[in-house]
Parts: C-alpha cells; structure tokens; sequence
C-alpha cells in the first residue's frame, strides 16, 4: 500500500523497542542469577552463574497461595462486574426514565474518585461489616470501582446497536429483559469483553485496597506479595524480579493464547 | 447510521440536530428497560464509592488518629492543610506531572499506534513487544526501574556521558523527570493499542483518495489520521489525566516523594497524612481536594468532549 | 422461542449461582479475630519468623489457651498496626520498638502495664539489660518485654579499602576526617550513605548528638523542650555534620543510593566504598550478598568518640531491642504471662542466636559462643552491656507521627535544602506527644 519503506518511522520503531526491551531483558537477566552475582556486577550486565533459585524461592515464599487469592480475587470482581454492569448499561442507553439519566452522570462523576481518596472510610466499613483481612472485603470496593469505566465502555458498545433492530423486536412484542438476553447482550459481546480484561486487570494489578484492607499471609494478593519482599531493611532484587516475572505468567498465557480477544478489549477502550 | 455512529464522533452539532428525529412513534409503552434495572449497581456503588466519600467529607471536619473515637474540630483541618506549602505545592506537583504525561504520552502512543495499525508482520511482532509493559502492575515497574536507575550499579553508570554523577534521584528536576518517564514506559503500549484500534478502523477510501491527490506521508498524517483519531485523543486525555491524578505507587516505590518533599504529590501526601502521621482529618481534606480537582478536571473534559452530550444523542438515535 | 427466551435465563441463573458460591468460597477461610479461646500473637513478618513460631509451639505444648502467631509483613507493620489495634481484630500481644512506638497506644489506654506480671515473677524484670529493659517504660511503668535482639548502629568498613588508602579503623572523629581525605585521594566513596532511604541518614545525627551533648539533649527535646534543638551543643552536632558532608565523605549521589535496594552495602562490598554506619542487622545482611567480602573483608567497630563531647565513648544508639506488649483487653492474662516468660528462656535465647540475633537477657553471654558468629556476637553483647546509655533511633523514640517530617528533614540538611535553622525549626515542629 505504501509506496516506498518509512525509514525514520523504522529507526524510530527500533530506539522504542530498546527503551521497552532493554529492562525487560534486565529483569529476566536478574531473575536467572545469583543474589550475590546480581550485587557484584549490577544489573546491566549478562549474568555468569545461572540459577533458578529465584523462581524457586518466590515459590517458597508463598507465592503459589498469592496467585490462588489474585485468581479468586479476579474472577470474583469479573463475575460482579458482569453481573450488575450489562442491566445498568441497558439501563443507561435505552431507559427514558430521568432517574436513569441522573444515574449515568452519578457514574461519569465517579470516574472523577479516586480510591486513595476513599481508602479510610472504606477501611472502616470493611472491618465494620467484619470482612477485614478477608478476600470479600477486596472484592466488593474493588469490583466498585470498576463500575463506573465498565459503565462507560459498555453504554458506549450498547449504542451502537442499530436501533432498527429494537424497531423490530418491538413489533414483535418482545418485553425489556427479552431484548436485553436475546438482542443487546450477544450484541455488545465486543464491549463486555472489554469490561472483562479492564475489570480483570484492574483486579490483578490492584494494591492500595489490598494493602489497607488484608493483612495475612491466607489473604495475601500478589501485588502485595512483591511489595513485601522488600522489608525494613533489605532487598532480595533478583527473588523479587523472579516473583515479578512470575507474576506476569499468567497474563502472558492469556496474553498468547487469547491475544485478538485481549487487544480487542483493550482497543475498546478507545471507545466509539 | 451504523457507520455515521462509528466513525464520526458524536461532538459536532450540526450532524446531531440532523439525526434528531420527531419522539419515536413506535416505542410503544412497557419495551423499555425502566430504571430499575440500573437500581443493583448503583446501591453497590452507593454503599463502596459514594457513602465513603461522604464519610470522607464528614472527616474532613473531624480530628482523628485512629484509636480514640473522632472529635469535631470545624475547619481546623481545612485551615491547615491551606496553609501548609507542602499541600500546595503538591497539588502542584500533581499537575505538573500529570500534564507531562500528558504532553509525553500523546505524541509518542499516536505515533507508535498508527504506525502499529499498518499490517506488516514486522509490526505486528514489534508491537506485540510493545505490549509488555502493560502487563506488569505498577509496583512491578517501579521496583525494576529503581534497579535499574542506581547510580553505581544501573544505567547511569554505564552512560555518565549523560547522566553525570547519577543523582537522579536527589535533584527536584531528575526525580520528577525520572516519575514522568516511568510512567510513560508503563502507560504507552496502553494508550497505543486505543489508537492502533481507532487507525485501524479509518476508511481506506480516505487514504485512497489523498493519494491520488498526491498528499504525502505528513500531509495524511496530519489531514486524514489525526482529524479521524479525534475521539480517541479525548478518550485517552480523560484516562491519562484520571491515572495521572491518582499516580500513587511509583511515587511511593521510586522517591517515597523525596529528596526532601520534592516529588510528594496529592495522592502520596494524602496517604502519609492518614497512614504514616495519623492525621486522618488532615488526610481526609486532600482526599476531598483530589476528588475535586479530578472532578473539575474531568468535567471540562467531559464538556469540551461532549461525553455528557451523548445520551441525548442517543435519544436521536432510537 | 420459548426454549430460546429460557435458555438465557438459565445461563444467567446458573452465572448467578455460581458467582454466588465462589463468594462464599471467597468469604471462608479468612484469619484474625480474637474472640476464639486464643491468644493471639501479632509481629512483624520477616525470616526470624521461625523463632516465634517455635516458641509459640513450644508455649502450645503445656498451655490450655493456645497461641496463634499472626504476621503482619513488610515495612508498613506500623501503620497496620495502628489501624487495626482498636477494632475487634486487634492481637492479645504485639511486636513493637519500644519508646515512641507505644507510647500513643499508652496514652489511648489501650495498654496493659506489666508491673503486676513483674510483681509475680521479677525475672520478668532481672533477667534482662536495664538499659534495653527501660526503652519500653513509658511514665514510670513497664509496658514491653524485650523479644528478638538488640540491633546496635555500628560503623562497619572494607578492610582492604582502608589498608590501600593507609586508613586505619578511626577512633576519633579527627580521624575519621582524616580517613575521609585518604579515602576521597584514593578515588573511593568513602563512606557509603543509602540517603534515598532517609533513616540511614539519621544514623548519623543520633551518633553525633549522643556525642557531642551526650543522651541528655534528646531526652530533653523529647520531653517537650524545644529550645534544646537550638542550644549551642545542638548546633555543634549540626556543624560537624556539615563539615563531614563538604569534605566529601559521602560523594555526590548519595540521596539516589538506597540501602533497602541493597545498593549502598554493595559499594561497600565491592571496594567502592570504605565505611558504612548501619545497624547490626548489616553483617547478615553482607553474608547473603557477599559471602566472600563478609568472612574476610568485613570490618566492624563502635563509632568513633568526640573529644570534648560531654556523651560517654561507651554509649550505642540504634534499635535497642524489639518488644512485646500485652492489650489490656486481653482476655487470658494468666496465659500471656506464662507466654512473656518464654522470653528469659534459655530454649529462646540460645534460637534467637542461632540465627544471628542477639538477645539482651543476662543469660545470653552464657551462650553466646553458640551463635551463628561468635566473634560478632559477642563484640556486640559486649558493647551493649557496658554502654552507659543506650538511645533509641529517633524516629522509634518520637511517635510515629513524626517520622516523616523527621526523615525529610535530616536528608534536607545533609543535601543543603535546608540550613542550620531551617533544621532546628523542622525538629521543634516535630509532634512529640
């Protein structure tokens, strides 16, 4: 299609892909030395005494029970997000009620709160209703604050639907929750895999909420399980680049094996 | 209509007025959703987002440190946190970086996205590198962008030609240049896969038809690409200034807001208040700062944009 | 149709389950909640970890009220611990420095005063240093017994470095300026500083007040008094300093060095740097990252002395040991007090040793031969014993409020953001209540 190469979009293609690639090649490089070989020479440099201790010790130090809870965690916040999302969206987009249109603004402003600013009072209703230290009480502020995005994307997918089709089914006499099961959800299939991977990431990558609100080990997220690993007074920067990279198995799995669905629901965001 | 709705941004008034139909004739009665079925969702977000920014508020009013029950102290909190130069100055701060990650990220993700959105299998494996850093959390970059900008042991050892002695990390300018790059690694590969998506979906056609114009590669770019990109520059602003008023744990793992108070931005200073000095009072006044400021900000966005304009286009739609 | 129209329905009503299981699946298996027949036991989560749960199995074998050891990990043990420490999910007995860290849990009266335990059993008393014993009595009543070990600051140096630039180990602080010139000539650091992390940087000012106006200074200021920051010792203190600074003794990059990230004892390790002022917990630390440097190339001393200075040569400062202290709401007293009399044990001591803490009962010189470094072990006990007085970090001995404003100001002096009087009016703004 173009007519001749794009050699300064190339150089430049090339100075982005060492900016990204170079600490990622650091981070691997750490992962597969020695502590002692990391404090030695630094963390450019190519590593002379190869090791998988790190993987091992993140293992050790109980990481597999931080990717249990991350995984409950996700697909607990993705399950309420799906559940109370799609309804508000249909809400938003079709209903002619006022209360719905001052519903939508309520959302476009919570866009606007950010959870620092909330983290205090949430502790205190968390351990209030006796969910402190307890997965349930990440869940519920973190699924929260997905909602007000989610809303968003997903109103957003909704009207898209020609309404031509609506046209049609209410000839047919079709009452809301039938057009909703049979019309707008197969239809904004697109935005609700959206909401999925923002709602997902935004779970799996949580902190703060975790944070404040867990502190044992049987709640332990994996965010907080890299945090830790640097205490008082010492870091073990190879064990936590190892857990690092671990951490990011996963995504990666779903990254390479369900990438169009993932960048797609990433693109969504960009919105219509 | 489908492809009016999914290419032309819905700001402009004039298309909009076009669209307006007469009040539907054949929305009979009892197809519509009624309200309640946004009622779950929105007591949950009530009772987790509203109700603890309302309490937050209250505090705000209140002394507090954690263990006594709280006092009301009226706007002492109110008064102090306005006269202390470091509130001020962080709310500064916030700004400053949020605009440079404004300023850095635009740019750089329109750049990488359109020239990703061509289907070259170079790209497309290029640009599947590009996507890493989004999988990693916010505390994983920063922890790794801290090893690898020691002075003695990272890069700046190795490259003195340009960073000197490597004190980046003790100079006001450095660290918050330092804060705004991180953020730009991390945030980037994002904000491009929007625009990849949105290049993507620009009609062919447009291109076809410049090139027979005889319209270079910066003349497209500049006439064909950007205008046609519009919406998703405000889409990505909103979440690029949203992100950036609540930057938290780079702050807290790169320079804990230091040297001195030099990178304590709002978020950062609100969590020392309430988590390190017990100051939950003085803590919950920023939080109400922020959420102000970001609702402000938010709003002009929301305004300029014409988010808030769609559901009465979408009443013209149905 | 009507088998289309139901099929969603289904599927939205099996989602509806589902998710309502995996709730509840989220909702069991959660800990912490001190209304079940146990006491439960809260501190700071990190590799010594093992010791306490030893002693907490050991306490299980013969008690009917069981132990349970909760950890909380991680740098923010403080902060969490205030948070929870008046809801229902507060521990029956929890870790703590001593000194500043409690004294706002006293003052709320959330505290047991232990003077009825030691009243029972005075080797709850006897059988520890006094000087470590002291930093958890708060207005005249002890409220922590000494756990885990004491963590001195010392000044620890690369030999090699030092003999290459014709350095002996200083003793005085004319010395040490001297040892810096040499060192600088020598093209090294020469002393490492993790000024990135700030309390590092406060190692320095506590050393240097101690001796220069001796223990007094900061008690004063502690109490209340203000006008001892001003005073012509503190300005003293401050000068010198400065004068360390401006001769180079730290280089130039000092507030981009952490120690947390284990950058600073990496400069040191390596021949980078001659000295570093840290706490004890420095030579394991240097073991795990360079095992060879530790073994042979590892120097320790006590900081040198001021001439002139009114502090005695003998005194530490540092982490004088860490705590236990009992909530008065506890509701098995009798238990507690069996479990807290675990910590004078000889199975206690001789496990804290052998995993290189040293713990501060009069017994442990007994068995300190066993430790996991004799030889550093026993320099350290005998450093402690003899020190006249032992100060409290700091940021330990204020209230946690002020640690923040306290960190930011001693790294703002030492990089020149703030002068004399700029520091004096920081640290008389500090809360100390």
């Amino acid at each position: 299609m173009r007519r001749r190469p794009n050699y300064l979009a190339g150089a430049g293609s090339i100075v982005w892909l060492v900016v990204v690639g170079l600490p990622l090649y650091v981070m691997l490089a750490a992962t597969l030395r020695t502590r002692e070989d990391y404090a030695g020479k630094g963390p450019v440099s190519f590593p002379d005494h190869f090791t998988l201790d790190n993987y091992t010790g993140a293992f050790d130090s109980g990481f597999g029970r931080y990717f249990l809870n991350t995984i409950i965690v996700t697909v607990c916040v993705v399950g309420v997000v799906l559940l109370l999302v799609p309804p508000l969206a249909y809400a938003i987009v079709r209903s002619r009620s006022r209360i719905a249109s001052q519903i939508f603004r309520l959302f476009l402003l919570g866009l606007a709160i950010p959870a620092q600013a909330v983290i205090v009072p949430m502790f205190y209703l968390i351990s209030e209703a006796g969910l402190y230290d307890n997965l349930l009480g990440v869940i519920l502020p973190t699924a929260a604050f997905c909602l007000p995005m989610s809303a968003l994307i997903l109103s957003g997918a909704m009207r898209d639907i020609s309404p031509e089709l609506f046209e049609a089914m209410t000839m047919d006499g079709a009452s809301p929750r039938r057009m909703f099961f049979q019309l707008v959800v197969p239809l904004s299939r697109g935005g609700l895999s959206t909401i999925v991977v923002f709602s997902a990431l935004q779970a799996w990558n949580g902190f703060l909420f975790p944070l404040v609100l867990t502190q044992s080990e049987e709640t332990k997220v994996i965010t907080l399980g890299l945090y830790n690993f640097q205490t008082a007074h010492g870091i073990d920067i190879p064990g936590l680049l190892g857990a690092v990279t671990l951490s990011m198995v996963p995504v990666l799995l779903v990254y390479l094996f369900a990438r169009r669905a993932l960048v797609q629901g990433l693109m969504g965001m960009g919105g219509k | 209509m489908t492809t009016q709705l999914t290419s032309a941004p819905p700001t402009a008034e004039a298309p909009r007025k076009a669209r307006r139909r007469p009040e539907d004739s054949y929305a009979a009665h009892g197809t519509r959703p009624g309200f309640l079925w946004a009622l779950p969702a929105t007591l949950f977000f009530t009772l987790f987002a509203i109700a603890p920014l309302i309490m937050v508020a209250v505090l705000s009013f209140m002394s507090w440190d954690g263990l006594g029950s709280p006092e009301f102290v009226g706007t002492d909190n109110w008064k102090r946190i306005l006269d202390d130069p470091v509130m001020i100055r962080s709310i500064w701060l916030t700004l400053l970086l949020t605009a440079l990650g404004v300023v850095l990220q635009t740019p750089l993700s329109i750049v990488i996205g359109v020239w990703a959105a061509g289907h070259q299998r170079n790209r497309a494996v290029l640009s599947a590198i590009y996507f890493i850093p989004l999988l990693l959390s916010a505390t994983a970059v920063s922890v790794l962008w801290r090893a690898l900008l020691d002075p003695n042991f990272g890069i700046p050892a190795r490259m003195t030609w340009l960073f000197g002695d490597g004190n980046l990390f003790g100079e006001q300018a450095s660290a918050i240049g330092v804060l705004a790059f991180v953020s730009t690694w991390q945030y980037t590969p994002f904000h491009t896969l929007i625009y990849q998506g949105a290049a993507r979906a620009i009609p062919p056609v447009l291109y076809q038809a410049a090139e027979i114009d005889g319209a270079g590669r910066f003349r497209q770019f500049f006439h064909i690409t950007l205008p046609q990109l519009r919406n998703s520059i405000v889409t990505s602003m909103i979440l690029m200034i949203v992100g950036g008023l609540t930057t938290f744990e780079t702050v807290l793992i790169l320079t804990q807001g230091g040297p001195g108070t030099d990178t304590t931005i709002s978020a950062y200073y609100m969590y020392q208040k309430a988590f390190k000095g017990f100051d939950f009072g003085a803590g919950s006044a920023i939080a109400l700062c922020l959420v102000i400021a970001a609702t402000v900000v938010s709003l002009i966005v929301v305004r300029v944009s014409g988010y808030d304009k769609m559901r009465s286009d979408m009443e013209g739609v149905s | 149709m009507t088998m289309r129209t139901r099929m969603p329905r289904l599927v939205a009503g099996g989602a509806t389950l589902a998710l309502a299981a995996s709730l509840a699946a989220c909702g069991s298996g959660s800990g912490g909640s001190s209304n079940d027949g146990k006491i439960h036991v809260l501190v700071y989560g990190d590799s010594a970890n093992k010791v306490e749960k030893q002693i907490v199995d050991t306490f299980n074998k013969t008690s009917k009220v069981k132990a349970v050891l909760d950890t909380i990990p991680g740098a923010d043990y403080q902060q969490k611990l205030q948070t929870i420490i008046s809801t229902p999910q507060a521990p029956d007995i929890f870790f703590n420095w001593g000194g500043g860290s409690i004294k706002p849990f006293v003052k709320a009266g959330l505290l047991m005063p232990l003077d009825d335990f030691v009243k029972k059993d005075p080797n709850l008393d006897d059988k520890f240093l006094p000087t470590v014993y002291n930093s958890a009595v708060v207005d005249g009543k002890p409220y922590g017994i000494p756990m885990r070990g004491t963590q001195p600051v010392l000044l620890f140096s690369n030999k090699d470095v030092l003999a290459k630039a014709g350095v002996k180990q200083p003793q005085t602080w004319d010395q040490l300026l001297d040892a810096v010139r040499k060192l600088k000539d020598a093209g090294v650091t020469p002393i490492a500083l993790g000024g990135g992390d700030q309390w590092p940087t406060l190692m320095w000012f506590e050393y240097l007040y101690d001796r220069v106006a001796g223990p007094g200074l900061f008690q004063k200021a502690l109490g209340g008094d203000k006008d001892a920051w001003a005073s012509a010792d503190s300005k003293k203190a401050l000068g010198m300093i400065k004068e360390l600074v401006d001769a180079g003794a730290f280089g130039k990059n000092y507030d981009s060095v952490k120690y947390t990230n284990g950058s600073s004892p990496a400069l040191v390790a390596q021949g980078k740097a001659g000295f570093e002022l840290m706490g004890s917990w420095y030579y394991s630390q240097q073991q795990t990252d360079a095992k060879d440097f530790a073994a042979k190339g590892l120097g320790y001393a006590a900081f040198p002395t001021v001439p002139g200075g009114k502090g005695d040569p003998s005194n530490v400062v540092g982490n004088t040991n860490n705590f236990y202290s009992v909530l008065k709401k506890t509701k098995h007293p009798e238990a507690v007090a069996e479990f807290l009399k675990l910590m004078y044990s000889d199975e206690f001591v001789k496990a804290q040793l052998s995993i290189g803490n040293l713990p501060t009962t009069t017994t442990t010189s007994q068995f300190v031969d066993q430790s996991a470094s004799p030889e550093y072990s026993r320099f350290q006990y005998d450093l402690v014993a003899k020190a006249k007085s032992f100060q409290l970090s700091w940021d330990q001995a204020y209230p946690q409020t002020a640690s923040t404003p306290m960190h930011q100001a001693v790294q703002q002096f030492l990089n020149g953001q703030l002068d004399e009087d700029g520091f004096i009016k920081a640290m008389q703004a500090l809360p100390n209540e």
